[in-house]
């Protein structure tokens, strides 16, 4: 199988809201480590839903592995809960 | 069926089929940047023991099949990268998929989470008089724009629902085909037999019984050969039909059964683990008619064994119930009164297990019988009944609310772990 981790890390993110077909890109992430990771490219953005409550899942790429991260919009807190893909 | 017509439609087409290419495996290349243009297989277990349900179109480039043992296809294919399916993200672009094609006729079908289509003869004159191949082409830059870049889908344009899905699967991947009256014989003379929807080995061999080998055989043999030797029902007047372009498959099923299965996660597990598992489908299965607004008459249980030690491997057409030493068992019970709670499912599968075979491999349930559930006849137990359907109702909405299987019966604590949420093939109700 892939090598991927699961993890489920807080992270503070800045993110750009805005209109359009994307209307919230994350652009930058602080791990718990302190390590910044500068988002390169927005894969997919998927939401899914625990009960009523909605998390938006942003599968996110720094150009040197995959990311996973989820935002709950009733908590308003940001998630890292994967890494891997790395080559 | 209605005269049949002889002559190759010949109307504007104005049915669209539309496949997503790899789905599962172009998904996850579109999620996650840096496996695309690498070879990758989605499975449903973190294992290297389980089958292959979608490769992408690099892994299938290297000998990569569907059905394949991940740790077989990695013999051949040794970059490849096994990725668990996430059906919460199929499911997303199942949706927009599905909103895009609304944008264009109001008589839409997904004929399963990877493929629809789109019937246009009752679309705005302003849409049709656009023409069929610019709006593919437009839908086709939609889900790059809307879904991402590396989505890539298949469209295929004909006269009716047979020749559209012909026309989307001859050039894969990213292919916009037409099928008309004018290509129809040069597109079958292009193709084998098995390459058409619906003719697989077992009709394969019937066509082949009576001398027609070829597509393009198959288009002229008549009508009453079809129907008499071929296919020995109206099936054969349908296909006589289908092949020449006339709309045959226009038609919607209704839920006739609903259930789940499983392939064990261990080998020759206790049997009360099994039946654990097997009550996790049960709760699974009453969700799901009770999402329909369905009751049941007849449960069904079934299990398939591991081959018995010492008998050898021999797979012979038919799969794995054809397999010599391993067993299908099934049971099924058909009750007076109609059901829909959990409960009572179970307790007529748990019934009906008792005489299960040992070295179980798979397990299913099934509900049989369906009907509406809009009964208004009073029964002798009205008052029971009433009880357990607000209970059941209470259950399902807080269920709904939470999150699933918030409430379930204390037997499957842990179980949902195990036995999770796979990609639904076939039905699109439940998506």
């Amino acid at each position: 199988m892939n090598d991927e981790l699961f993890l489920d890390e807080r992270v503070e993110v800045l993110a750009k809201y805005g209109s359009g077909l994307n209307p919230c890109v994350p652009i930058k992430f602080r791990r718990a480590s302190g390590r910044e990771v500068i988002v390169a490219e927005i894969g997919l953005r998927h939401p899914t839903v625990q009960g009523r409550r909605t998390v938006h899942v942003f599968d996110v790429t720094d150009g040197a592995a995959d990311y996973r991260l989820e935002f709950d919009s009733e908590r308003l807190t940001w998630r890292l809960t994967r890494e891997g893909d790395r080559t | 069926m209605k005269t049949l017509r002889h002559d190759y439609n010949s109307e504007t087409p104005q049915v669209m089929h539309i496949d997503l290419n790899s789905c599962f495996a172009t998904v996850e290349q579109q999620a996650r940047v840096r496996l695309r243009g690498r070879p990758v297989a989605i499975v449903n277990r973190r294992t290297e023991h389980t089958m292959i349900v979608t490769a992408s179109y690099e892994a299938k480039a290297m000998g990569v099949t569907l059905g394949m043992k991940l740790k077989d296809a990695k013999k051949i294919c040794p970059g490849l990268v096994g990725i668990e399916s996430d059906p919460a993200k199929y499911r997303y672009v199942y949706h927009k998929m599905l909103d895009i094609m609304n944008d264009y006729s109001a008589h839409v079908r997904m004929k399963s989470i990877d493929e629809g289509v789109i019937d246009f003869h009752e679309s705005p004159r302003a849409i049709r008089e656009r023409g069929l191949e610019s709006i593919g082409r437009e839908i086709k830059q939609r889900l790059r724009n809307e879904i991402g870049c590396a989505m890539r889908c298949n469209v295929g344009i004909a006269t009716n629902r047979f020749l559209a899905k012909t026309a989307a699967s001859l050039h894969k991947p990213d292919g916009l085909d037409v099928i008309t009256a004018a290509n129809l014989r040069a597109i079958y003379a292009s193709l084998e037999l098995t390459d058409l929807t619906g003719i697989a080995q077992r009709n394969e061999s019937r066509l082949q019984a009576v001398g027609i080998l070829t597509p393009l055989q198959f288009l002229d043999a008549e009508a009453q050969v079809l129907r008499s030797m071929v296919f020995k029902s109206v099936n054969g007047d349908q296909w006589h039909q289908r092949l020449r372009g006339w709309e045959v498959d226009n038609v919607d099923f209704e839920m006739k059964t609903a259930g789940r299965q499983f392939v064990l996660d261990g080998y020759n597990l206790p049997y009360e683990q099994i039946i654990k598992r097997l009550h996790h489908l049960c709760e699974a299965t009453g969700k799901k008619i009770r999402s329909q607004g369905k009751v049941a008459r007849g449960v069904q249980v079934w299990a398939t064994t591991h081959r018995e030690p010492g008998t050898r491997k021999e797979s012979v057409r038919g799969g794995w119930e054809g397999q010599h030493g391993s067993r299908y068992w099934h049971a099924r019970h058909m009750s007076t009164m109609p059901f829909y709670s959990d409960q009572a499912i179970y307790s007529q599968a748990k019934q009906l297990f008792v005489n299960a075979p040992p070295l179980i491999r798979t397990i299913g349930v099934t509900v049989y019988e369906l009907s509406d559930d809009d009964d208004p006849q009073m029964s002798l137990f009205g008052d029971e009944l009433a009880r357990e359907k607000s209970i059941v109702s209470a259950i399902d909405e807080i269920n709904d609310r939470y999150g699933k299987h918030v409430i379930h019966s204390a037997d499957t604590i842990g179980v949902g772990d195990t036995v999770r949420e796979k990609i639904p093939f076939g039905s699109t109700r439940y998506l």
